[in-house]
């Protein structure tokens, strides 16, 4: 050894000495610097390469929608807050409340940021469940296609809610968020293209039978219908087709929905049970104990001492309980009404569609997005608008007939449009914007709302029709514009 | 001061007989040269050769040496332990031990100095060695008579002035050693005056080939004394170096390798064993509080087991952690713990978890603490080290006798300071007024006023809850010694802590600390293997008491019923209170066990050229239990509820190995230390917290299959890799010019897939100008001088694990799944590019010794600047979430001045008192934040303020109308409604302005008394300053809890028109008193002086132990938190709580046994 160092000289041991050292340290320094994904959640490079991860991610987004007992933050919120804004609901509430106030009163400001934020929280989901599903080459091809029709099912489903909301939106088609934060707003006629194209496209792949949790096998028995199928994408693209006035494909897919034998209208009283036939899809609660069931009931069944404070403030609008025709079975199973004690004995009537509200009971009703008779009244109103009086009469007629009602008296297209929105008045009321939506879409908002806006403490203008743009989004994407009015 | 003896004196003895010693003391310094002429252990066999040429050299050097000696033949051996001994006395006691006798001449005594030396079983020749060092006396020994000589007062001769011939080429060869005969290696050996050098090899040996003879040969090693000496031909040289008495040559451990005050270039601190030990705390980071100048020390609570809150030079953080990296024995420590279990909020925050780590290292097994501060000494440690870096050194076992070292400390603590709070009469007035003014009668649950509670009654809750006395115990129990290559450290310790709470709480645990080194028997191969294993329990509650202490009512019932159960005091059969001695059912139960090991093992493989491993293998264990029994419920509300219980299992485990280079080399007139080395380190961290809820019964609470329903609430998994290359050049030009650089690269699986490597590095360099000819030759009052400038890159990693990932994981509030299957959720938006944040530190530091190092002064001035911030980025909502965590180019700078000064005031005839003073003045500013105003911190900071202030509104009193406080808003208008936020126009700045200490020691005799001041100038929101809502109550039975206020709070305001600064009192809520609270109203002084350690010691006199065979005993009194002076409103102006127990005030008296 001795020898061997004397031949060598310092400089020399140094030099190699560094050598073998860099030249391990280089080799495994960057693969020893790279770990793996916690195992207590999942990264999204590995969540699309499984199918039951995979499929995890849209009962995740299905879960989310479900999870809030008051969705006020969450897309599902707006069957309570469009039902502020149009003439559904009265309130008995603080100006201070930020959550219902200012769409009660027709006064948003920039600072209400919701359903915008959740909206678009889920299209990043969705965007990212596209890009990861389709660059995944490990999964089972049904399930693939199955869940990627589910993920475009469900872009199409917030984007139809944002540009019916703000009117034309930016539309993110990816996860570059770099990109995405400055994206102007994309035309509402570009919207609804994409729109269409996604329910198309999902309509073809999604699987004609509810399927269970692995988006793969189909239920023997008793579905539960809480994922989206084929007739989702029908009854969701038939309304698309209706609101964007393509009648003609608006009856067809109405038709391929209400000519399936899997769904038919139940006794009121049982449309929003569980799995109800009317039920094209809906969510299942998430939650335990006192939110074994839906947010909805939590929030509108009011407790023996009546509404109150911000936390459940809503009870139904004289104007819609006026607008019951007489002997509606409606009005006496779908709503239900309190009389408390103090102040003075005010009776409070408050939808009463599902039955069990924030109490410890087990999991009997589900969240309702997309039911029959909207179908039959879609198709009512699209076979009346091409002419088909009495075709239009009969779907109109369906609906009236369970709600125990004789056939409708508009004989002609205007009466019959009429009759067809003071139907989904009173049948559709507090149910994801509908009312909102139709006042818009028929042109009659400003009417309407300058008569019920002054009732809930505010004022109407025009503008109002459309919500604010927040303005948090105004301040972080330059190429961001507001609504006029705000 | 004890001069401990150097080791292998043992090993020496043995070898005794037959050898010849020279000495010639070097009468300026006091030093002893000793020329071992025996047979070298590079030599082979003696021959008579070496024997002749050895008596040859003996009669050159007793010719010309001022004494002779020659060694005795029989092993005598000395006793000694004494402290300023006169050197008289230790001449008898020689005798007595020895049976020698000693002849001195009375009149040349008169210039002895006291001894103090602390020796056993020493050959008789070294004792006298050790006991003359630096008096002006020689000795000699014919047969049993020892004769003390006077030397005569000679020119500072360096070595023997040989005989020096024509200027002939010589080849030198010799062997460097320690005063015990220990080899050294890597000792410099040049030539004066010439660009010569070389280092000495495992065994101590060097050869130098071609000097001119009688050339001045300069032999140094850090922390010893140089030495010159004069070549001439011939014999192998034998050259002792001696210990530095100079605290600048005092070993200093820095990254990777040692160095001395002297001859570093970076800022480094260091805290010693004897000044740690000095202290009853149980986390060792408390011992550094006022000590070190750059670093600010808080502690959260008076708890055992408390969070620990370090800044070294401020923050440099905004969103992430600053906590320094913690380095023990060449191995990273956890700077924090995982965050726990929601409940064990007792032991306060840090670094957002509850506790802190160090708190599980037994501060008694530390020999040295080094504080790392300027780029320079952190840059080695790249992406870690932007907040410095707090270095450990636990305690080695040295070569020599062994020795048994024993502590006992047995003590008390009492919390250092209450708030002065209402008693009955004025509470009662308070909410009577408060009635009155809100137009009010008191209600069926105003139980303080309503009957439900004797008004009779008053209690200072404060000495009921926190009034009691902590106990505190503490003992510790060493053995450690060596022989030949292989030295040992045992030691084993108990602490028990116990709290000022009612009930049977404490904290307790046991440690082992051990330590094996080993040499090969060529010197070549060395391995130190360390570990640390400790056990702790601690038990507390889960809520601590103060809160409840502060805010009951005085006139809150009694906690016993007269047949002393528990009174929950019922009204109309709902109890009125939650009795806060029910608290103490709810337990916090705390098990960690803490092990800590490293292995370094060094090679030499060429004289200069080692190879050094450090391996490291560390876990941590904790399993927290927090109960929650129906004892603790109202008894009326048990049926109705639920036993439950948590369970939070933490694991951190990780291992590091760095293999490193260092090549000492002389290039011209310097020294060239090079480094290279690379490390590997992984960390896992695990965590589980499992609740139970449905026990049938309060006594299997901590089981948790007796729960009817168990639920995972959260798991952590992380693991962390690290992997860095690293280097670091030192050139050192004749003491004068040190030039200094490191570089690290670094890679780390925080970071995103596109930023995993980056660069560090830093320059520094110092200038010894003392050592310049203009000044080194008229020596003056100036011994010491240099000037360091440092600058360089370092980062900040702390920003977790899997930032950059897009993780999914199962939603809040999803807890059946969908369909009956699990559920994911994206958890935010990736950011691949996720990087560190880095700080460049620029420092400048000058080092002054004055009156030959007796009075030492450093000052530094640093410059820190952070940048590349990682926070929360805002975006707008369409790219799926409102937000990304993204480095940031916000700049934050760090600058101030650290001062220390060290003074050796008075050193004579038994007596010495020195003094230690530091200071830090520190400022804080964000120097840039681009579109500050539209980032979510638009609220939260101001380009060219400090981040350490927080904003507030502007108080403007309470208006004098309507009794209730008014605020300014943003534009400086009165108003009653302002809008958070927006109008937080006051700024105040909550981080320390300065902050130091002053400690002096005196010593008489036996005595020491050693007493340190800590004092902080700073400014604290505090919000009890306006009283907590005064007027209003809630009993705890309600679940709030606001009943009693400060005193202070009487000066309210009563009558249209008073100018008051406290608002009225009102039973109703009122915005006000929360506007008045987030004003700058709450603002007040919170600098204080505190009386941070006592410790006075008594060594008993050494003949009182001869007889019992013992080293030394010393009794102690330790002091800590003693006197506060502050002119705080609240509590403690340390931890400025409310919620919380003021740390305590410890008071121990202990034992020193050393066999």
């Amino acid at each position: 050894m001795k020898s061997i160092y004397k031949n060598l000289s310092g400089k020399a041991m140094v030099c190699l000495c560094c050598l073998f050292f860099a030249s391990g340290i280089f080799s495994s320094c960057k693969k020893f610097i790279q770990v793996a994904a916690p195992y207590t959640s999942i990264n999204a490079s590995n969540v699309y390469s499984n199918d039951a991860t995979a499929a995890s991610v849209l009962s995740g987004v299905y879960a989310q929608m479900a999870r809030e007992l008051i969705p006020n933050a969450e897309l599902s919120g707006i069957s309570i807050q469009c039902a502020f804004s149009a003439d559904d609901l009265s309130a008995i509430l603080p100006s201070a409340d930020a959550n219902y106030y200012p769409y009660y009163t027709n006064s948003l400001t920039n600072a209400n940021s919701f359903p915008w934020s959740s909206a678009y929280n889920f299209i990043f989901i969705t965007n990212a469940a596209i890009e990861g599903l389709t660059a995944s080459s490990s999964l089972t091809p049904a399930v693939k296609q199955q869940l990627i029709a589910e993920a475009k099912f469900f872009r199409a489903f917030c984007y139809f809610y944002a540009v019916n909301l703000f009117g034309d939106v930016p539309m993110p088609l990816s996860t570059d968020y770099k990109a995405n934060a400055l994206l102007p707003r994309t035309p509402k006629a570009q919207v609804y293209q994409q729109i269409l194209k996604d329910l198309t496209e999902a309509q073809a792949a999604l699987s004609p039978s509810y399927l269970k949790s692995d988006a793969f096998t189909p239920y023997t028995t008793s579905p539960e219908r809480v994922r989206p199928t084929k007739w989702a994408a029908a009854a969701l693209l038939a309304r698309a087709y209706l609101f964007t006035g393509d009648y003609a494909n608006a009856e067809a897919e109405a038709t391929t929905v209400i000519g399936n034998p899997m769904f038919s209208l139940p006794a009121l009283n049982s449309v929003f049970k569980m799995n109800s036939t009317e039920t094209i899809w809906a969510l299942q609660p998430v939650r335990t104990g006192t939110a074994s069931n839906t947010g909805e009931g939590s929030f509108f069944i009011l407790p023996a001492t009546g509404p109150s404070g911000t936390v459940q403030p809503a009870f139904l609008s004289d104007t819609l309980l006026n607008s019951f025709e007489a002997n509606d079975q409606r009005k006496t199973n779908w709503i239900a009404s309190v009389t408390p004690i103090l102040p003075g004995n005010v009776t409070y009537y408050y939808p009463f569609k599902y039955k069990i509200g924030a109490v410890p009971a087990p999991t009997q009703e589900y969240s309702m997005v997309l039911r029959l008779a909207e179908q039959y009244l879609i198709r009512a109103e699209a076979r009346a608008q091409q002419g088909n009086i009495s075709g239009s009469q009969a779907d109109l007629n369906a609906v009236r007939a369970r709600a125990g009602l004789p056939s409708t008296t508009a004989g002609d297209k205007g009466s019959l449009l009429a009759a067809i929105v003071h139907e989904r008045q009173v049948e559709l009321f507090t149910e994801w914007g509908d009312r909102w939506f139709t006042l818009k879409r028929t042109g009659t908002i400003d009417a309407v709302m300058t008569q019920a806006a002054p009732v809930k403490g505010g004022t109407w203008s025009s503008y109002k029709a459309l919500y604010p743009i927040p303005v948090n989004e105004l301040l972080t994407d330059p190429n961001l514009v507001q609504n006029t009015g705000y | 001061m004890v001069v401990h003896l150097r080791p292998a004196l043992g090993y020496l003895k043995k070898n005794m007989s037959g050898r010849l010693l020279i000495h010639s003391p070097k009468l300026s310094k006091g030093m002893i040269f000793t020329a071992f002429v025996d047979r070298p252990a590079w030599q082979g066999n003696r021959s008579l050769t070496n024997t002749l040429l050895a008596m040859k050299l003996t009669i050159l050097l007793l010719t010309t040496a001022a004494l002779q000696v020659t060694a005795s033949g029989r092993a005598q051996t000395v006793t000694f332990s004494g402290k300023d001994v006169p050197l008289e006395k230790v001449f008898s006691i020689v005798e007595q031990q020895t049976g020698y006798v000693v002849f001195f001449d009375y009149g040349t005594l008169e210039a002895a100095r006291p001894v103090t030396l602390q020796v056993r079983d020493l050959p008789l020749t070294n004792f006298l060695d050790e006991a003359l060092r630096g008096q002006p006396f020689g000795y000699s020994i014919r047969k049993t008579t020892i004769f003390i000589t006077k030397l005569p007062v000679a020119a500072p001769v360096t070595a023997p002035p040989l005989e020096i011939n024509t200027a002939a080429v010589i080849d030198i060869h010799g062997r460097v050693t320690d005063s015990l005969g220990n080899p050294m290696a890597g000792a410099s050996v040049t030539v004066k005056g010439v660009a010569r050098g070389v280092e000495t090899d495992a065994n101590g040996v060097f050869e130098l080939k071609g000097v001119t003879e009688g050339a001045t040969l300069m032999v140094s090693y850090t922390g010893y004394q140089s030495r010159q000496y004069k070549t001439r031909p011939g014999q192998p040289l034998v050259i002792v170096l001696s210990r530095s008495t100079s605290p600048l040559d005092e070993i200093v451990v820095i990254a990777y390798g040692t160095t001395t005050q002297r001859t570093s270039t970076g800022n480094v601190s260091t805290v010693k064993s004897e000044d740690i030990e000095k202290q009853p705390v149980d986390n060792p980071l408390l011992a550094l509080e006022g000590r070190v100048p750059g670093l600010y020390i808080s502690q959260a609570t008076g708890v055992p087991g408390s969070a620990v809150t370090v800044r070294i030079e401020g923050q440099n953080s905004i969103a992430q952690g600053n906590d320094p990296l913690y380095v023990i024995d060449g191995v990273p420590y956890s700077s924090k713990l995982i965050p726990d279990l929601g409940q064990s909020g007792i032991l306060g925050l840090s670094g957002g978890a509850w506790g802190n780590p160090l708190s599980f290292i037994n501060p008694a097994a530390i020999d040295n603490i080094e504080v790392l501060k300027d780029a320079d000494a952190t840059a080695i440690y790249g992406s870690r080290a932007a907040n410095g870096a707090i270095l450990i050194t636990t305690k080695k076992g040295k070569a020599g006798q062994t020795k048994v070292n024993i502590d006992i400390q047995n003590g008390w603590g009492k919390a250092t300071r209450f708030l002065p709070l209402m008693n009955t009469k004025q509470y009662l007035a308070m909410r009577r007024e408060a009635f009155r003014n809100a137009n009010q009668s008191p209600g069926p649950t105003d139980y303080d006023l309503n009957g439900a509670w004797d008004t009779t009654r008053s209690t200072d809750w404060q000495k009921v809850l926190l009034g009691g006395t902590a106990q505190y115990a503490d003992g510790q129990a060493s053995v450690s010694g060596g022989a030949g290559n292989t030295t040992f450290f045992v030691g084993l310790g108990y602490h028990r802590e116990t709290t000022v709470f009612p009930g049977d709480l404490s904290d307790q645990n046991g440690s082992v600390h051990f330590n094996i080194g080993h040499f090969t028997s060529n010197r070549k191969f060395h391995v130190q293997f360390s570990g640390d294993y400790l056990a702790d329990h601690n038990n507390l509650i889960a809520n601590d008491l103060t809160n409840t202490a502060v805010r009951l009512a005085p006139d809150a019932p009694a906690l016993h019923n007269p047949d002393g159960s528990l009174n929950w005091a019922q009204y109309n059969g709902v109890s009125t209170w939650i009795n806060p001695l029910a608290y103490l059912n709810s337990a916090y139960d705390a098990k960690t066990n803490n092990l800590n090991s490293s292995l370094e093992a060094t090679y030499q493989v060429l004289p200069g050229l080692e190879l050094k491993t450090s391996l490291g293998y560390s876990n941590l264990q904790k399993n927290t239990i927090v109960i929650g029994p129906l004892t603790a419920i109202a008894p009326e509300r048990r049926p109705s509820s639920n036993r439950s219980s948590s369970f939070g299992y933490t694991t951190i485990t990780s291992w590091n190995a760095e293999p490193w280079l260092t090549y000492k080399h002389r290039i011209n007139k310097g020294q060239l230390e090079t480094l290279i080395g690379t490390t590997f380190l992984e960390t896992n961290s695990n965590f589980l917290y499992l609740s139970g809820i449905g026990y049938n019964s309060d006594l299997v609470l901590k089981d948790i299959r007796s729960a009817a329903s168990v639920t995972a609430q959260s798991s952590v998994a992380s693991l962390y890799h690290y992997n860095a290359v690293f280097g670091r050049i030192n050139y050192n030009w004749l003491n004068k010019y040190i030039f200094s650089f490191n570089a690290r690269r670094d890679g780390s699986s925080r970071f995103g897939p596109s930023n995993e490597l980056h660069n560090f590095e830093s320059g520094a360099m110092a200038w010894v100008f003392s050592n310049e000819d203009f000044l080194s030759r008229q020596p003056g009052f100036l011994s010491f001088g240099k000037l360091r400038a440092s600058y360089g890159t370092t980062g900040n990693d702390q920003i977790g694990d899997y930032g950059f990932l897009s993780l999914y994981s199962t939603p809040l509030n999803v807890l059946t799944g969908y369909q009956g299957s699990p559920v994911l959720y994206p958890q935010g938006l990736p950011n691949p590019y996720l990087q560190w944040e880095e700080t460049k530190k620029l420092q400048f530091g000058l080092d002054l010794g004055f009156f030959k190092d007796r009075v030492l002064v450093n000052a530094n001035y640093y410059r820190n600047r952070s940048s590349n911030q990682l926070l929360s980025y805002k975006l707008p909502n369409i790219t799926g979430f409102g937000s990304i965590r993204e480095n940031f180019p916000a700049t934050i700078q760090n600058s101030g001045w650290e001062i220390s000064l060290t003074s050796k005031n008075f050193e004579s005839r038994g007596f010495s008192w020195s003094t230690n003073f530091n200071i830090t003045i520190q400022q804080n500013k964000l120097l840039s934040f681009p579109n500050l105003a539209q980032s979510s911190y638009a609220y939260s900071y101001e380009v060219g303020k400090p981040i350490t202030a927080a904003r507030f509104f502007h108080g403007l009193g309470v208006d004098p109308t309507t009794g209730f406080y008014i605020v300014a808003d943003a534009k400086g208008n009165a108003t009653s409604n302002p809008s958070f936020g927006p109008d937080y126009t006051a700024l105040v700045n909550t981080a320390p302005k300065y902050y130091g200490g002053l400690e002096n020691t005196v010593g008489y005799r036996g005595f020491e008394l050693d007493f340190l001041f800590q004092f902080v100038r700073q400014k604290a929101a505090y919000s009890y300053t306006l009283g907590n809502q005064p007027g209003r109550f809630a009993s705890s039975a309600l679940g709030g809890l606001l009943g009693n206020q400060p005193v202070w709070v009487l000066s309210r305001w009563q009558k249209p028109g008073d100018i008051a600064p406290i608002q009225m009192f009102t039973t109703t809520f009122n915005n006000a008193n929360t506007i008045g609270t987030t004003s700058d109203m709450t603002v007040s002084d919170a600098s204080f002086i505190r009386l941070k350690n006592v410790a006075l010691s008594w060594q008993l006199p050494a003949k009182w132990l001869r007889a019992a065979h013992l080293e030394g005993i010393r009794l102690f009194v330790h002091g800590q938190n003693l006197l506060t002076f502050t002119k705080f409103k609240g509590m403690d102006p340390e931890s400025q709580s409310v919620l919380s127990t003021p740390p305590l005030r410890i008071v121990t008296f202990g034992i020193h046994v050393g066999l």
